[in-house]
């Protein structure tokens, strides 16, 4: 495995999760504007406060999933660079043995490079692993994003019903849609990225 | 391993990472400094603790962001994770002591980009802010150096202040009454629990503790931070030079 393609997965993961930290946060900031606007109008917008109360709820369980992301990417850091620790021992048993003329007696160097390249096949499995559960964790997230979205078109409905009341609804709808729709983009960017990584490292995994 | 901030202000940050999992080998701190979207890291470990490292710098800042890496001096606690660093940055740049350099390079990564500092020291612009090489030579390390952020008043102080803690340590020697006299017997603790025996057995010359001793008061410090052990914070600073300074060093040679 190229570590330098590990770290360019590990860059494109921190600017990502920025995104999606920020776009949650703003995600938040929508929802509980909605409740105040709500509240201030009292019965009449009481539809619409039931819609801005399940935003703010789904908007809590996405930045629990979103953490659950987080934790999922430091194991991931860990085991690529066990594996590049032990690519170097490998690597530097392989020189030796190369290096040394026929007929000379090497001890227990052959067996300890196929030890080597024995720990590096499992560590390239659990690369493996770690990397299909994120991308599980990813799917049931693009799923909680697709329920929020699906409240969000509630909202947008709700809004046009009571748009007579001169509350500007539909632009706090608006501004939620928008709000998930940079998670969901985000989301999909990175994905696509570690589905991309695990192609490209298809021949080492 | 844990990642804490030392100094924060919005364009200039100083974090510590410590407690590492693995106890085979000397637990370590390393350091890390980020100013204006570059970062140097301070001492960056050895090898058998490097996906540790990796894993928690790269939770406080962007790989690509490291320009350079501080090498106190030759020990393989201190760098002998290089040709791992290397082969996930090769463009990060390498201050080390002069004197070791050839050695350094023994622990591979022959292509690295590697800055000799002379024995007088030398400083280093990144991001906009000046370190200062402070020269350390004989603690413990013939040929070694400390940086000194004179903005953030953190000196890296190197194995000057380190302990050898118990794993679940702290980031700070306890701070509670740092700044008055209650913060004695904190301090009294820290250096009774791991820092006089590894001050008196791994530090060899009076004449080297004086003369660093005498050249530090001169700074303004809050944090000094060891690579080893625990930071020293606020009145901990001139507890520790005064006690360091009280303490016979080069035990062995005493004891023999």
């Amino acid at each position: 495995m190229d570590p330098q393609r590990i770290t360019q997965l590990i860059e494109n993961t921190h600017e990502i999760q920025g995104r999606v930290r920020r776009s949650l946060r703003e995600i938040d900031r929508r929802a509980l504007n909605a409740m105040v606007l709500v509240k201030r109008h009292g019965n009449v917008l009481a539809g619409y406060g039931v819609i801005a109360s399940a935003f703010r709820e789904q908007a809590a369980k996405l930045q629990v999933a979103a953490e659950t992301l987080q934790h999922g990417v430091e194991p991931l850091i860990q085991s690529s660079m066990r594996l590049l620790q032990i690519q170097n021992y490998s690597h530097s048993i392989q020189t030796m043995l190369r290096s040394i003329g026929e007929g000379i007696s090497l001890g227990d160097l052959p067996e300890t490079e196929r030890r080597w390249e024995a720990d590096i096949a499992k560590e390239q499995i659990m690369i493996g692993e770690i990397i299909a559960d994120l991308l599980r964790n990813l799917e049931r997230f693009q799923e909680g994003i697709a329920e929020q979205e699906y409240v969000v078109t509630n909202g947008r409905i709700e809004a046009a019903l009571v748009e007579s009341s001169g509350v500007p609804l539909s632009r706090v709808s608006r501004e939620m849609g928008r709000a998930v729709a940079e998670v969901r983009k985000a989301i999909a960017e990175w994905k696509q990225q570690l589905e991309e990584f695990t192609h490209e490292s298809s021949t080492d995994l | 391993m844990k990642a804490a901030p030392i100094f924060e202000t919005s364009d200039h940050r100083w974090w510590i990472i410590y407690d590492q999992e693995e106890r085979r080998v000397i637990d370590s701190n390393v350091y890390v400094m980020e100013s204006r979207g570059e970062a140097i890291i301070l001492d960056p470990g050895g090898f058998e603790i490097f996906p540790q490292v990796f894993s928690a710098v790269a939770e406080i800042v962007q790989p690509s962001r490291i320009k350079a890496a501080f090498v106190s001096h030759q020990d393989p606690d201190i760098a002998s994770s290089l040709p791992l660093w290397n082969a996930c940055n090769p463009k990060m740049q390498w201050y080390m002591p002069k004197l070791w350099e050839g050695f350094i390079r023994h622990y591979g990564a022959l292509e690295a980009e590697l800055h000799g500092i002379v024995d007088g020291g030398g400083e280093l612009l990144l991001g906009g802010r000046r370190l200062e090489f402070l020269p350390a030579h004989y603690l413990h390390s013939s040929a070694n150096f400390h940086v000194y952020d004179a903005e953030a008043r953190v000196l890296f102080s190197g194995d000057v202040g380190a302990a050898l803690l118990p794993a679940g340590h702290g980031a700070w020697v306890d701070r509670r009454g740092a700044n008055d006299n209650s913060g004695e017997k904190a301090f009294s603790d820290h250096i009774a629990n791991g820092a006089q025996y590894f001050h008196q057995r791994w530090m060899p010359s009076e004449k080297a503790k004086t003369d660093w001793i005498r050249r530090v008061r001169k700074l303004s410090i809050n944090f000094l931070c060891p690579q080893h052990g625990a930071i020293y914070s606020g009145s901990h600073v001139t507890r520790f030079l005064d006690w360091f300074s009280a303490l016979p060093v080069g035990s062995a040679i005493v004891e023999n």
